[in-house]
Parts: C-alpha cells; sequence; structure tokens
C-alpha cells in the first residue's frame, strides 16, 4: 500500500512539473528554448508513462507507450522542429497577446483549469477508477494542458509555435488516454503516436515552402483568401 | 437482401485498402520514368480496387459481413457502399486529370514529372486511406486511418505551389488536424465506458461492433459529451459550420479534380465516420436535435455564403457545406429512414458536386478564368460542359426527375417523421435557394448574352475539352438521370447500408 501512496506521490510530483513545462513551452518567446521546454514536458510525459506501468504491473501494454511516446515525442518531434528552426527566424513573431499578460493568463487559466477539472472529475470520468487518484489528478492535467494547446493555436501567430500548440494538444489527449485506458493494444499505440509525428513534419514542411515563398511564418499574415 | 445478416471471414476487407496503397506506393517509386508507370498503372490500380469493392458489394449483398484479422476489420453494407464510389470516382479523376494537370502545370520537365508522379500517387493512397477507414472496426483506427486521409490529401491541395494553394493547404491541414483531435476524445470516452460494460475485455471495447451494443448503457452525461467531440472532430472533416474555414479555400485552390474528389470523396469519409459513431447515441433526443440544428445552420449559412460568391469554385465549395448537411442530419436522426436519406444523398451529392466540380474545371481550362462575372455564352462553343452544368446544377437543386430530388425527398419524409418539421422547412429553403443560385450562375456563363469584351478578346478560341476530361463528365451526368428516373438501381445497396448500421446498434 506504501508503494502506492509513493508512486501517487511521485506522479503527482512529475505532472506539476509537466505542467510548469508546458507553460514554458507555451510562453518561451525564442523558439529553440520552446522547442528545448517542449522536449522535457514530453519527457516528463514519458516519466508519468513510466510510473503508471510501474502502478498497474499488469497493464504490460503501458511499456509500449513508454516506448513509443520516448521515440516520437522527447526525439523525432523535437528533432524536426529544431532542423526546420535552422532555415527559419528564431524568435517567435510578436503574438498578439504581450508577455506579461499572457503569462498571467495562461496561470490563471491552468490553475482555473486544474482545478474545475479535479472537482467535477465526475463528469468526463466515465468509470469509476477515474475518480481516484492517481487518474483524476492525472485527468484534470490532461485537459489542462489540452487547454494550453488550444490557448496557442488561438493566440499565436508564428507558424512554429503553432506547431508546438499541436503537439500539447496531443500529448494532453494521449496523457487522457493513457490514465482512462491503459489496457490499449499496441497496434493503436503506433497509431496514434505516429499520427501526431506525421502531422508535425507535414505543417513543417508547409511552413518551410511557405517561409521560402513569402518570407515569413506570421500565419496573420496568411490572408490572401480572405473575402 | 436476405433478413439476416451473417459474418463471413475474407481476405477481401484488407485487400481493398491494400492494394491501392501498394499501388500508390509503386507510382512514388518509380513513377517518374514514364506516363504509364504514372497514368496508367494509377488507372488499373483504382480498376482493380473497383474490382476488389465490387466483389465486397456482391458478398454484402447476399446477406454477408466480411471480416479479416479476427474482427479489427469489418467490411458490411455502408463499407462497401463508401468503397464502390472512391474507386469509381478515383477513376473518373485519374481519366480527368491527364490532359486537365498536363495543361496546368508548365516548368522544367524533370520537375514536372515529380510533380505528377506525386500527384497520382497521393491520389492512390488516398484511396487506400480511405478504403481503411471504411473497413476499420477499431475506432481508435478508425480516427488515425482517418488522419490519413488528411494527410494524403494535404499536398494535392497545395499542388499548384503557388501562395494561395499553399495557404489553402496549411489551413486545411492544420484546421482538420486541430479539430479531429477532439474526436479522438470522443473515442477515448466512448472506449473507456465501454470496457466495463463488456466485462473488462478491453480489446472488444475497442470494436464499433460491440461499442454498438453497450452504447446504450454508456452513462447520459458521457454519451452526451462523447457525441459533441464527435460532431466537432468529424463534423470538421465533413466540413459542417461552424467547422467549416478550411473547406472553400481548400476547394477553391486546389487543382479542379481534386475539389472533386475533395466534395465528392473525402468530406465524405467524415460523413462515414459520423454514421459510425454518433448513431450509436440517436437514442437521446438532444442528439438528435443539436445534430439538427447545426446542419440547418450549415444549410443556412453554406447557401447563404455561395449566393454571394462570384468565383465559380468557392460558390460550388460553399454548396458543399451546405449539402453535407443534409447527409449528416440524416445519418443523426438514427431512423432507418434517416439513415437511408443520409446515405442516398450522400451517393447523389458525391456524383452531382463531382460533375459540377470537373464541369467548372472545364470552364477553366478553355477559358482561364473562374469568375462567374467573366464569362459568358459558353454554351455555344462548348456544349457538352453546359450541358453537364445544367444536369449537375437541376439535380443539387433537387428538382425532378433528378437524383438529388429523391434523396431530399426521403430526408423531409424521415425530418417529418421524427417531429422535426422545421428542420425539414429549412431544408427545402435551402433546396430552393440552390436551384436558384445555380441556375442564375449556369445562364450567366453559358447562356448569358455574349457579351465578349475581356474574356473573348483574350480568348478567341474557347473550344470544349477534350474528350477524355468530358467523357467522365457526361458518365456522371448520365449517373445523376439515371439514378432519377430509376432509383432502384441504388436501392439494395443503400438498404443492406442502412440495415447494417441498424444491426451494428440491435435495432
Amino acid at each position: 500500500m506504501t508503494g502506492l501512496v509513493y508512486g501517487t506521490n511521485l506522479i503527482v510530483t512529475l505532472m506539476l512539473a509537466h505542467l510548469i513545462a508546458s507553460i514554458l513551452a507555451v510562453e518561451w518567446r525564442n523558439l529553440r528554448w520552446s522547442v528545448f521546454a517542449l522536449m522535457a514536458q514530453s519527457a516528463l510525459l514519458v516519466g508519468i508513462f513510466a510510473s503508471f506501468a510501474f502502478l498497474f504491473p499488469r497493464a504490460t501494454h503501458l511499456w509500449g507507450w513508454v516506448a513509443a511516446a520516448l521515440v516520437t515525442k522527447v526525439i523525432v518531434i523535437p528533432t524536426l522542429l529544431l532542423t526546420y528552426l535552422k532555415r527559419l527566424p528564431e524568435r517567435e513573431v510578436r503574438p498578439v497577446v504581450g508577455l506579461r499578460l499572457s503569462l498571467a493568463l495562461v496561470l490563471i487559466m491552468t490553475v482555473i483549469f486544474y482545478r474545475l477539472m479535479h472537482t467535477y472529475v465526475e463528469f468526463v470520468a466515465p468509470t469509476t477508477e477515474a475518480l481516484g487518484e492517481p487518474v483524476r489528478s492525472s485527468l484534470a492535467i490532461a485537459f489542462t494542458v489540452f487547454a494550453l494547446g488550444l490557448y496557442v493555436l488561438i493566440a499565436r501567430r508564428d507558424a512554429i509555435k503553432i506547431v508546438i500548440g499541436i503537439v500539447l494538444l496531443e500529448n494532453g489527449v494521449h496523457l487522457s488516454l493513457i490514465s482512462l485506458a491503459p489496457t490499449l493494444v499496441e497496434t493503436t499505440i503506433l497509431g496514434i503516436t505516429s499520427n501526431v509525428v506525421v502531422a508535425a513534419w507535414l505543417l513543417l514542411y508547409l511552413t518551410g515552402a511557405i517561409y521560402r515563398e513569402w518570407g515569413t511564418t506570421d500565419t496573420a499574415k496568411l490572408s490572401t483568401l480572405k473575402r | 437482401m436476405p433478413a439476416s445478416i451473417t459474418p463471413m471471414q475474407s481476405d477481401l476487407p484488407w485487400l481493398v485498402f491494400v492494394l491501392p496503397t501498394a499501388v500508390g506506393l509503386f507510382i512514388l517509386l518509380v513513377g517518374r520514368f514514364s506516363r504509364w508507370l504514372r497514368e496508367g498503372v494509377a488507372l488499373a490500380g483504382l480498376a482493380a480496387t473497383f474490382v476488389v469493392s465490387a466483389q465486397v458489394a456482391a458478398a454484402v449483398l447476399h446477406g454477408h459481413v466480411l471480416t479479416a484479422w479476427g474482427h479489427t476489420l469489418y467490411v458490411d453494407g455502408l463499407s462497401a457502399l463508401m468503397e464502390i464510389l472512391g474507386s469509381l470516382m478515383g477513376a473518373v479523376i485519374v481519366v480527368y486529370s491527364i490532359r486537365f494537370i498536363s495543361h496546368e502545370v508548365t516548368g522544367d520537365p524533370a520537375s514536372t514529372r515529380r510533380r505528377y508522379t506525386t500527384y497520382y500517387a497521393l491520389l492512390l493512397l488516398f484511396i487506400g486511406m480511405m478504403n481503411w477507414t471504411c473497413a476499420t472496426n477499431n475506432v481508435i483506427m478508425l480516427w488515425v486511418s482517418l488522419e490519413a486521409t488528411t494527410f494524403a490529401t494535404a499536398f494535392l491541395v497545395t499542388f499548384y505551389w503557388r501562395r494561395e494553394s499553399l495557404e489553402a493547404g496549411y489551413k486545411y491541414l492544420l484546421l482538420v488536424t486541430v479539430g479531429v483531435t477532439f474526436a479522438l476524445f470522443g473515442c477515448v470516452l466512448v472506449y473507456t465506458a465501454a470496457v466495463p460494460l463488456l466485462g473488462g475485455r478491453a480489446g472488444e471495447a475497442l470494436l464499433l461492433t460491440s461499442l454498438g451494443k453497450v452504447a446504450g448503457e454508456i452513462p447520459k452525461n458521457i454519451a452526451l459529451l462523447a457525441s459533441a467531440f464527435f460532431i466537432a472532430g468529424f463534423g470538421t472533416k465533413a466540413g459542417l459550420v461552424p467547422f467549416h474555414a478550411w473547406l472553400p479555400d481548400a476547394h477553391a485552390e486546389a487543382p479542379a479534380p481534386v475539389s472533386a474528389l475533395l466534395s465528392g470523396i473525402v468530406i465524405k469519409v467524415g460523413a462515414y465516420a459520423l454514421a459510425r459513431t454518433i448513431t450509436m447515441f440517436s437514442g437521446y433526443s438532444a442528439v438528435v436535435v443539436f445534430v439538427a440544428i447545426l446542419c440547418s445552420a450549415s444549410m443556412l449559412i453554406g447557401m447563404g455564403l455561395a449566393f454571394v460568391q462570384d468565383d465559380l469554385k468557392r460558390m460550388l465549395a460553399y454548396s458543399s457545406v451546405a449539402q453535407i448537411a443534409y447527409v449528416v442530419e440524416g445519418l443523426g436522426l438514427g431512423t432507418y429512414l434517416g439513415i437511408y436519406g443520409g446515405l442516398f444523398h450522400l451517393i447523389n451529392h458525391t456524383l452531382i458536386k463531382a460533375l459540377l466540380f470537373l464541369s467548372a474545371g472545364a470552364v477553366m481550362y478553355a477559358t482561364g478564368t473562374r469568375k462567374i462575372s467573366e464569362l459568358s455564352g459558353l454554351a455555344r462553343t462548348m456544349p457538352v460542359t453546359a450541358f453537364c452544368f445544367l444536369v449537375g446544377a437541376l439535380a443539387i437543386g433537387g428538382l425532378p426527375p433528378l437524383n438529388g430530388f429523391w434523396s431530399k425527398l426521403t430526408l423531409f419524409l424521415a425530418l417529418g417523421d421524427k417531429g422535426l418539421l422545421w428542420a425539414a422547412v429549412i431544408g427545402v429553403v435551402t433546396a430552393m435557394m440552390s436551384v436558384a443560385c445555380f441556375l442564375m450562375a449556369a445562364y450567366k456563363m453559358f447562356w448569358g448574352a455574349y457579351r465578349a469584351p475581356a474574356f473573348a478578346a483574350a480568348n478567341p478560341h474557347a473550344k470544349e475539352v477534350p474528350a477524355s476530361m468530358w467523357g467522365g463528365m457526361v458518365a456522371l451526368a448520365l449517373l445523376c438521370v439515371s439514378i432519377g428516373i430509376y432509383p432502384r438501381l441504388v436501392y439494395p445497396l443503400l438498404d443492406s447500408a442502412t440495415r447494417c448500421i441498424l444491426s451494428i446498434l440491435g435495432r
């Protein structure tokens, strides 16, 4: 029993760090550092997956998640981002919302969203296990990270930042997937994780082409078709 | 079709998506060496896929559903319908593209060869991914393969590699990827809720066929939340308002045959996914009414925006927003008549909108413009295109005796049956708006007084397009007319598809 308590404490610590890394990835205006923050965020996610795997030794598929997430999220996607960044401006396009205001917004949003999800978790928890710890906290974190990703997509104009936003979004979904459905089979794990890699790669490829054509990574300037 | 549906082990379910995928990869590897290795192989691949789909349909019509790889692949009437439509439209589009694309692309031979190769390879890969979506029985793989269809078509949208097409492709990829992520949440919720209901057998809870059986026992709040996620996610792919922002740009900036593919097949993949998911929860009247409201908004906003467009392809694109709403509205009702009407309109809209986009492409091919205000009197020089566009315009408005009439009528009856008379009225109003909008455009472009100036001076030789292009258009127009005159042509497959959806739900 004490093992479970320690395990739960470890997971909660990892989750808090995961949340802080997410906020850093959202707010860091130097894109290279933002990618490093994303890398740390993903590494912590892998840590959470691994501790789930220790906690539920019967769910052997969790190790598949750990491996797939390690390869795709910690290695492949950040490498892709850093490779494309070599050809693109390293400084983020000035966002609509200034740094201080944005940071305040994100912190407030995070706290409120986390509290709400934690308190009213029965609204999204399909099973009784999901009402107890550590699933409850991890669901709350998952939805908060998802919301952070959405915030990036809405408030930011830089194409690279938008890819980072999508990765955050997907990381949130994957965390909820792990917490709710630890018994998922390997093929689906492979499908889901490789999907994000392809999405990120194609978006970066198009971003590169747009930069060559328009000389900017500012998505707000992509408005020839608006009428 | 026999009353009972019996499962049968078969190789067809995997063949139907592995085959076009393999052909697509083959073209990607060797397509640059000769046009036969691109266009010829693409056409042969689609013909083979069509044969396999026809075999699937034959088995389905004999009362079987085909399963493979355990139960992870499951092909029933609905899948057969989508697969036949996909390979048929794919073949028409490939034949049309041969002349259309070579007319549009100039540049050094090596790079054009590379672009053609990617074009035909992606077309085949898309058909492969779509058939995978229609063959899988795994709710998460449904999401994965649906995403893969977006990836396969993104670079078809950006084919011209101009500013506008890059912008349209970027928006398409970004918005659909983000939108569809919501559907993954829905899949996760439904799956997790179903595990305890199925006695903890996790593998089984992934299967759509098992989910359908326990969907009624899933807690109400989870069912409603999951439905909302499904509608937002797969609705983005289908192009429903308010998730339609990607649709007009992508349709307008893609090459015309790709627009025909997008409107004809790609958005139908979203409708297919909705048919597999939200029908599970059509027992809740909240879901039915929510879908009806969203679809009515789509119809009015889509058709309203179509009215004010001067760009022919944008007009067609906005009309797709309105027309896909008919399909989804029918599916959302969850009754036999509703699903039947929705699927009937799915077939009809595929044929009609592909016909209209290909005709628009023919106009662009001959005149180099797609502005309705710059065109006039084309019927004199392009009689075949004029005829095809007119058939499409009348059919999409739902005028008898064309195919659009029957599907819309079925749908209105189904809506009335369910007590949603207001939605039926909105549907009728939208249909009338479509007739007005399309006839006006057709009149201006093909029959309006021959206002020579700008365009005629620049293009004195606007003449009919080559037979490889109008051949496909005429075939589609004839299909529209024949289904209109003799709707029983598609009845067996539609009936089977509808009953297969209902039988998964145990109704």
